[in-house]
């Protein structure tokens, strides 16, 4: 019983980490442009891809071995997609900043589709092994097994949101993000460069969201141009419990929701005696989703959004 | 029978916006609110209007209570705005604009409209000619199918205060109606203004144009620091020493400033700090 | 803009040629269709059922302003009430026109129901609540394997009839889904000019100005989604009685994007928009049958560009039911 406590508890840990860095990325978009930034989940995917390749070629053509090809892949991986990112807003997102609130959202759904079916004419739609980044160790702690693999995705998911984390608060950039996403109009006046902080967050965010896509395809050992959609669903869930905007909230609210659903997947049989099985699990995260929105819409650690506080011209 | 503020209240956090306000508006007046910037004159007419909760205290008009009430309900209970910033519905025609100010009475029969076109015409050429006279009033008449978002800013003010008449109100709540409106448009405005003056209205003006304010009321507040200051009419309030003290200041206000000023900063500090 | 600018642009004259062109089209596109071989009718028949959603989802996206990326839920209401309600599944075998009643009132339904706690929630919310209500329902439909068949879905539906009179041919379907599209379009129409109409339109530019002359909002809302559904669930329920086979396949995700995708590419608010945005994503790729994979990155490529370059749409907002008849007829 209490191996399995320990297990599962690893379980969620691991899976909350990877929500977390998607999860970011939402928040961060939201903190800055007010946008649901539907294609975010697609940088997830472009991670595991883009590092596949990247490592098929290091391995392959350059000859480069092991750990130092998967370390190597990961970098390389996680920057381009950053880079991708960036192209992405240049094109479809900035050129609507003075549109309706629904034009960039439309135009992020318009991106998602394109990126899911570039991909599957590239690659093929079918779901594709993926190695794993880590050997195959197992450890057992008071009778749960815990993998070397979810240790290692730990820690890089530490490292990244520590990292981010001195970004944010204590760099220059992170100041000027910071002070964009509290009003854009009153940094605009203040000349700060909005675009570079814009950048800045849709650099960042993908480099996030493509580490958290390459560490699941490695848990999972497996990915598809499909696999975006429902994990960045999931993240955008953790984002609002977390309270949107915040970043520690997306961090918070990844954590609570991979425990729920960790947790409610384990004793979901149990409690109604096997007429709901774990294939609900997903229909759990979204329970949780709209009982949070109901209950507290502005999230865990979200400052409470009411309309005194801020007035949109355009509710959409 | 007349609008009444009891004990009014608005508190942000710590931040007392409305400081126990306690006042009445007599129907047949035009009523002037005035103050420095920051005194709470927008925040009364928002609570006023339902825009914003009201913390403690009440409003009542003709002896109902509103403060109560969802924004929707205050409004069907006699009380129209106009706002700070234009709201307007930009992307439908002037004439629509006002037009849907009957749904709260004609909503129950939209079905009617759907399946019968004979009173679905009716009811459509029925209020466009409703509207089609009170833009004429406000000299609209011409912009009756233009998009409201097209229109000349000065036309746009005009037109959110045509708005605000078409359900026939007791109360019209004005957020600074001459912002932005150059000399011979305030002109316009006052003269539009004085000629709406009824026995049954309640006319509450927030304004920042003296002149304005002068001309057109029949009675002013004074607001300042959330607290009403002063009540009479326009020669009153030129002739009080308070009042001139409200809006030059006084030495003393130097230093509360300067404290006001720490006291954001350390909030912000925090608040920075919190939502990184 | 200059206010004669604008005052022309508000009323231009009506385009006689144009509103010729397009009834003449159209009168020709239906006189033709039983001359055409069963492949084609199909192709149109799913025209028309495209159509029938993008007006019904029109109405929470175009009118109301609310971006609702789960209307495929409503859509699978609707089939599985005519999977379940006519086929050997639970051995019930219902008349077509009281199921498609039955469709229609669970829609409404499930509208309201998904609308009375989402309704209430920030603009920006809904897409995202609505999007995981969506996948619920088809997660739900896969995994209740006793009721629906999970994803092998339920074969071998009744054949539909109206009065006595067998629907199965693909021309029959063509004829019921082009009376239903006209009904439902000349509703919907009505009710966009009827004062709902007007009142989702302010609250698609200002929700709390909206408020603010005394429309219940919430109401409003629930309107437009009830409405919005039953549309859905009624195409449903055609859907399946013509495929006279449902499986949870047909309503992913990928579907709700391609009807938003459809209603942003021929005009947000605009029936005739629908229309033309139908067409162009169904027929389309029928014409590039080759590239099959790389219509979809067209489409995806096309909204971005299209929300853009032409955030109206092609159809322009002003051609609309009202042009059309003025146009043909001279008033």
């Amino acid at each position: 019983m209490l191996g399995n406590l320990i297990q599962q508890t690893v379980n969620a840990l691991t899976i909350g980490s990877i929500y977390a860095l998607i999860a970011l990325g939402y928040t961060m978009v939201y903190g800055v442009l007010r946008m649901i930034n539907f294609a975010h989940g697609e940088m997830f995917m472009l991670g595991a891809y883009v590092a596949f390749l990247a490592l098929s070629l290091l391995v392959g053509d350059v000859g480069m071995s092991g750990a130092l090809a998967l370390t190597v892949a990961f970098l390389v991986a996680i920057f381009l997609v950053g880079l991708i990112g960036v192209g992405i807003e240049r094109v479809a997102y900035k050129p609507l900043r003075s549109s309706t609130r629904l034009a960039p959202m439309l135009s992020s759904l318009g991106v998602s589709l394109s990126l899911v079916t570039g991909v599957q004419i590239l690659a093929g739609p079918q779901p594709v092994a993926f190695p794993s980044f880590f050997p195959v160790v197992r450890y057992q702690v008071m009778g749960g097994t815990i993998t070397l693999m979810q240790i290692g995705i730990l820690i890089a998911a530490f490292v990244l949101m520590f990292g981010l984390h001195v970004l944010v608060n204590r760099s220059r950039i992170g100041i000027i993000v910071r002070a964009v996403s509290e009003s854009r109009p009153t940094a605009q006046l203040l000349g700060i460069n909005v675009n570079g902080a814009i950048s800045m967050v849709f650099f960042v965010g993908p480099l996030l969201g493509a580490a958290g896509g390459i560490l699941y395809s490695s848990y999972y050992g497996i990915m598809s141009p499909s696999m975006g959609a429902v994990i960045g669903l999931k993240a955008f869930t953790a984002a609002i419990l977390g309270g949107i905007g915040s970043i520690p909230g997306a961090m918070l609210g990844a954590f609570i929701l991979a425990f729920i659903e960790v947790w409610g997947t384990a004793l979901l049989p149990i409690v109604t005696n096997g007429v709901l099985g774990t294939e609900y699990r997903d229909v759990l995260a979204f329970a949780i989703l709209i009982l949070v929105l109901l209950v507290r819409p502005a999230g865990i650690l979200g400052e409470a959004v009411s309309e005194e506080s801020i007035v949109y011209k355009r509710e959409f | 029978m007349t609008l009444v503020f009891q004990s009014l209240r608005k508190v942000y956090g710590e931040v007392v916006a409305i400081d126990g306000v306690s006042t009445d508006f007599a129907p047949g007046m035009i009523h002037g609110v005035i103050g420095p910037n920051g005194a709470g004159k927008s925040t009364l007419i928002n609570m006023t209007a339902g825009s914003y909760t009201v913390s403690s205290g009440s409003i009542t008009l003709d002896g109902k209570r509103l403060d109560k009430l969802k924004k929707y309900q205050i409004a069907n209970s006699g009380i129209a705005r106009t706002y700070q910033n234009i709201r307007l519905f930009d992307q439908m025609s002037a004439i629509e604009n006002l037009e849907v100010c009957f749904y709260p009475a004609e909503v129950a029969a939209a079905w009617r409209e759907v399946i019968w076109p004979p009173y679905a015409n009716a009811q459509r050429r029925r209020r466009r000619e409703k509207c089609m006279e009170i833009l004429r009033f406000f000299d609209l008449q011409g912009y009756a199918d233009v998009d409201a978002g097209g229109l000349p800013y000065g036309r746009q003010r005009m037109l959110e205060i045509a708005r605000a008449l078409v359900a026939n109100p007791r109360v019209l709540l004005l957020d600074e109606p001459a912002a932005g409106l150059n000399h011979h448009e305030t002109a316009e405005l006052t003269a539009k203004l004085t000629a709406l003056r009824s026995p049954d209205r309640i006319m509450i003006v927030v304004e920042h144009d003296m002149d304005l304010v002068m001309t057109l009321c029949d009675s002013i507040i004074v607001m300042h620091h959330g607290k009403l200051l002063f009540r009479g009419t326009p020669s009153e309030v030129q002739a009080s020493t308070d009042v001139q003290l409200a809006y030059l200041g006084t030495a003393n206000d130097i230093d509360d400033i300067r404290a006001a000023a720490q006291d954001r900063r350390a909030q912000l500090g925090i608040r920075a700090r919190r939502r990184s | 803009m200059a206010a004669a600018d604008t005052l022309a642009a508000a009323r231009p004259p009506a385009n006689r040629t144009i509103s010729w062109l397009v009834f003449a089209i159209a009168i020709a596109l239906i006189v033709a269709t039983p001359f055409l071989p069963n492949y084609h009718v199909r192709v149109l028949n799913s025209l028309l059922i495209y159509i029938l959603l993008g007006i019904g989802l029109n109405i929470v996206i175009g009118y109301t302003g609310l971006l609702d990326l789960g209307f495929v839920a409503f859509y699978a209401v609707g089939a599985y009430s005519y999977g379940l309600l006519a086929s050997p599944q639970l051995g019930l075998h219902m008349p077509f026109l009281l199921i498609l009643l039955v469709a229609a009132c669970l829609g409404a339904v499930t509208g309201i129901l998904l609308g009375i706690p989402v309704l209430r929630l920030r603009g920006d919310y809904l897409a995202i609540v609505t999007l995981g209500f969506g996948e619920i329902i088809r997660i739900i439909i896969n995994n209740l394997d006793w009721l629906t068949g999970g994803p092998q879905g339920i074969a071998r539906l009744d054949k539909a009839s109206i009065l006595g009179i067998q629907i199965a041919r693909p021309i029959d379907f063509f004829w019921l889904l082009l009376i239903t599209v006209l009904i439902v379009g000349t509703v919907v129409w009505r009710l966009e000019r009827s004062i709902l109409g007007k009142a989702w339109a302010a609250i698609r530019e200002d929700q709390d100005a909206a408020r603010g002359i005394g429309i219940n909002t919430t109401n409003a809302k629930l309107a437009a989604f009830a409405t919005s559904a039953t549309i859905g669930s009624i195409a449903g329920a055609i859907f399946a009685a013509s495929q006279r086979f449902v499986s949870p396949e047909s309503f992913t995700l990928q579907e709700s994007v391609l009807i938003v995708l459809m209603i942003v590419v021929g005009g947000i608010g605009n029936i005739f928009g629908i229309v033309a945005g139908a067409a162009i994503l169904i027929l389309l790729p029928e014409l590039l049958r080759e590239f099959a994979e790389w219509r979809i990155l067209f489409l995806g490529l096309l909204m971005i560009s299209l929300i853009i370059a032409r955030p109206a749409g092609i159809v322009p907002r002003s051609f609309g039911p009202e042009k059309l008849i003025r146009g043909l007829f001279g008033k």
